[in-house]
């Protein structure tokens, strides 16, 4: 069984879940459709047949590649994901990071093969949706394919958001709209919103934001040097989040 | 741009004036737009769809070629008087999810038929309003096309989607970029408010800069404006007004569409009143005003209706006569066939024009029945296609090769259609087009009276000669 029960506020009916994950699917973006599922039907051993959980994945093992069929899509339970494009010349160009809860593979939508590859960053666990157990169960939830759609809808908007933000702007911009954009994250799954671990390398992050490693490394000294984080290798503390937003210029 | 003598501008032409009205009021009559050759009209009710059938059954050489995609969305929220669309005025919850259905059943009919191998380079959402579609509904239908036929995510692709200011906000223009569209046509009009409340069109230039920054930061490879003149209570300040906010705003296009008023075939142009319509001569004033407006502004004309920046890619075609016209407009990459999907859309593959039933009921009954929706074909013959190359050659290039046509067609064009190089004598001496025995050249002044450069060789309108053609056909110029 899939749900796994928030300790205050999970609801009445849902079953508690035996795994200890990071996430409990309260939080899961994926709820809008598993949450429903769980609640209408009777039948646990069906709904493990459409949800299906992965095994634990190593850290730096794919979850899908650049071309695959697009016939699922993902959510991450346990620990953390990105997603990355091979350019014409063999380079790697990382195209977004996703932590529990958060949903993954919907650029297939738009040529059903997926557009990106995707790996873990470390030790990690995903939900997979098929879309044929989500055609065939539509028939007897008919709200179910709409919730789907609404939900992929708010996840491309939401990505193809946070792409064009980050694509303009200064270094500074970049990387301070990038820690917010965790903190955001964090903050959704009722984590710390001011303390987190960076799963991700300086090399993913200089990747994704298009600077050098050595820009990530100065913008982050400089964020030091001004108080607005404390930076311990991975270990980030925001500690002004209002003068971070004002240097992420996010209010323009 | 206007010059201050009375000679003929290169750009622009013959400068407006009482010349350039009179030239108006001599040529103005009904004739088609040719969007196709033959147009709609000639499509037949009682075509015998099994001679296409047969034909693509034995055509499978096609199977890897590429297509051109037209979805075509019929709802809109509210009635814009002016329109002539195909369209259903409705706010009735369910609608879409109706038309989606069908669309899906529609789409995976076709893709059975045509082949699920062929790179769509081209693919363009109409209406109506597409963008009725709320944005789970457009993630639905784009993963219906994407999961039934080759979409494409690089390389050369033309994606585009009209949309109505009044029914987006960021969010939805984030998402078109997140399902694929790399293009889009906004539905300007016109800015002035009594003009818009005249239409029933009201969407001030204050909702619209926001709309067109965001398309901006998403990095859309186009955007497109769509203006009309002719509207109610337009003048020359009204236009100045709404041409200062456009050329603000820089679109990398505008088509700028000359308003066809035929209250007696559409019953929403009724509410326009037909005294606060501009005269013929006063439309072609504003005609003029917005050509030089936006070459003042840079802009380039192209083809008979649209202008555009000059690193377009349209802009550069047509310097290299390379620009192509279809029902979607003006093209560079055009994929020989075009399939429509959705109520009353055209569809032209290989020799054949083909329309769906125009009626939403009907359209729903034969795709319920698992037929296709079918109403009107029609089959092009050797005739059909060489005037077809004639007209789509001037229509977009606004010059035909004439020796290209005599190799390609092998014919003598000369003798062949001596007659209509006869009829387009007096628009020589009239400076609109210039013929001698390379080519047919249309001339600035003569862009314009594009329709009636054409309307010599479209072989069904010679066949009604002596009568009017039927009142279908919107005025020319």
């Amino acid at each position: 069984m899939t749900i796994h029960r928030a300790r205050a506020e999970s609801p009445v009916n849902v079953k508690p879940c035996t795994h200890d994950y990071q996430v409990n699917c309260g939080n899961c973006r994926l709820s809008s459709i598993c949450l429903p599922l769980a609640l209408e039907r009777e039948d646990i051993e069906q709904l493990d047949d459409i949800i299906q959980r992965s095994r634990p994945m190593q850290k730096n093992q794919h979850l899908y590649r650049e071309g695959d069929h697009f016939q699922s899509v993902f959510a991450v339970r346990s620990g953390a994901m990105k997603a990355y494009k091979t350019t014409d010349d063999g380079r790697e160009q990382v195209t977004g990071f996703y932590f529990p809860g958060e949903i993954l593979g919907m650029d297939g939508i738009s040529k059903n093969t997926h557009a990106s590859s995707a790996k873990t960053l470390e030790t990690a666990a995903v939900c997979e949706i098929p879309f044929s157990s989500l055609e065939k169960l539509s028939t007897l939830m008919p709200s179910l394919q709409r919730h789907f759609f609404q939900l992929m809808s708010r996840e491309i908007t939401e990505d193809q958001q946070l792409i064009t933000l980050l694509s303009k702007n200064s270094a500074d911009e970049r990387v301070a709209s990038l820690m917010l954009s965790i903190s955001a994250r964090n903050a959704r799954r009722k984590l710390s919103a001011t303390h987190f671990r960076l799963p991700m390398s300086r090399v993913d992050i200089g990747n994704y934001l298009g600077l050098t490693v050595e820009t990530v490394s100065r913008v982050f000294s400089r964020m030091q040097k001004l108080s607005l984080l404390r930076v311990d290798n991975k270990e980030i503390e925001i500690l002004d989040p209002t003068a971070l937003q004002d240097m992420a210029n996010l209010g323009s | 741009m206007a010059s201050t003598s009375f000679d003929s501008s290169p750009v622009t032409g013959i400068p407006f004036g009482d010349a350039r009205i009179a030239l108006a009021a001599k040529y103005a009559c009904k004739g088609p737009r040719y969007t196709s050759y033959p147009t709609a009209p000639q499509f037949q009710a009682d075509f015998p769809f099994y001679k296409f059938q047969n034909w693509l059954e034995t055509n499978t050489d096609k199977q890897r070629d590429p297509l051109s995609l037209y979805v075509h969305l019929p709802f809109c929220n509210d009635i814009c008087y002016y329109c002539a669309c195909n369209k259903i005025v409705t706010r009735e919850k369910g609608v879409a999810r109706q038309y989606l259905d069908r669309l899906g059943l529609e789409i995976a009919q076709q893709a059975r038929k045509l082949g699920d191998k062929r790179p769509v380079t081209q693919m363009h959402w109409g209406g109506g309003t597409p963008t009725y579609l709320d944005n789970a509904e457009i993630t639905e239908l784009m993963h219906m096309l994407a999961s039934h036929f080759k979409l494409l995510d690089n390389g050369y692709r033309e994606y585009s989607i009209e949309i109505d200011p009044r029914t987006v906000d960021l969010s939805t223009i984030a998402l078109l970029k997140g399902v694929g569209f790399n293009r889009i046509s906004l539905g300007i009009q016109d800015f002035d408010p009594l003009v818009q409340q005249a239409t029933n069109r009201i969407q001030p230039y204050r909702a619209v800069a926001p709309l067109v920054e965001s398309i901006r930061a998403h990095g859309f490879r186009s955007l497109s404006f769509d203006l009309i003149y002719g509207l109610p209570h337009q003048d020359m300040h009204t236009m100045t007004e709404t041409l200062r906010k456009v050329i603000a705003l820089r679109p990398d296009r505008i088509a700028c569409y000359n308003y066809a008023h035929l209250p007696e075939r559409f019953s929403s142009q009724r509410a326009i009143e037909r005294l606060t319509l501009p005269s013929a001569s006063e439309k072609l004033i504003l005609a003029q005003h917005i050509a030089e407006s936006l070459l003042d502004a840079g802009y380039q004309h192209i083809g008979m209706d649209h202008y555009v920046l000059p690193h377009d890619e349209l802009a550069v075609a047509q310097n290299e006569g390379r620009l192509q016209r279809n029902f979607q407009g003006y093209s560079l990459h055009m994929a020989d066939d075009l399939l429509g999907l959705g109520v009353s859309a055209i569809s032209q593959i290989g020799d054949y024009y083909l329309q769906n039933e125009t009626d939403l009921g009907k359209y729903y009954q034969r795709i319920d029945k698992g037929e296709q929706p079918l109403a009107r074909g029609f089959e092009m013959s050797q005739s059909d296609k060489l005037r077809r190359h004639i007209i789509m050659n001037l229509i977009s290039g606004l010059r035909l090769d004439i020796a290209e046509c005599n190799d390609q067609f092998g014919i003598d064009f000369s003798g062949k259609f001596a007659r209509e190089i006869q009829s387009l004598r007096p628009m020589e001496n009239d400076g609109l087009v210039e013929i001698d025995a390379r080519q047919i050249q249309i001339t600035p002044t003569g862009r314009q009276f594009l329709r009636n450069i054409c309307m010599p060789f479209d072989a069904y309108l010679a066949k009604q000669s002596g009568e009017q053609p039927p009142p279908r056909y919107s005025a020319t110029v």
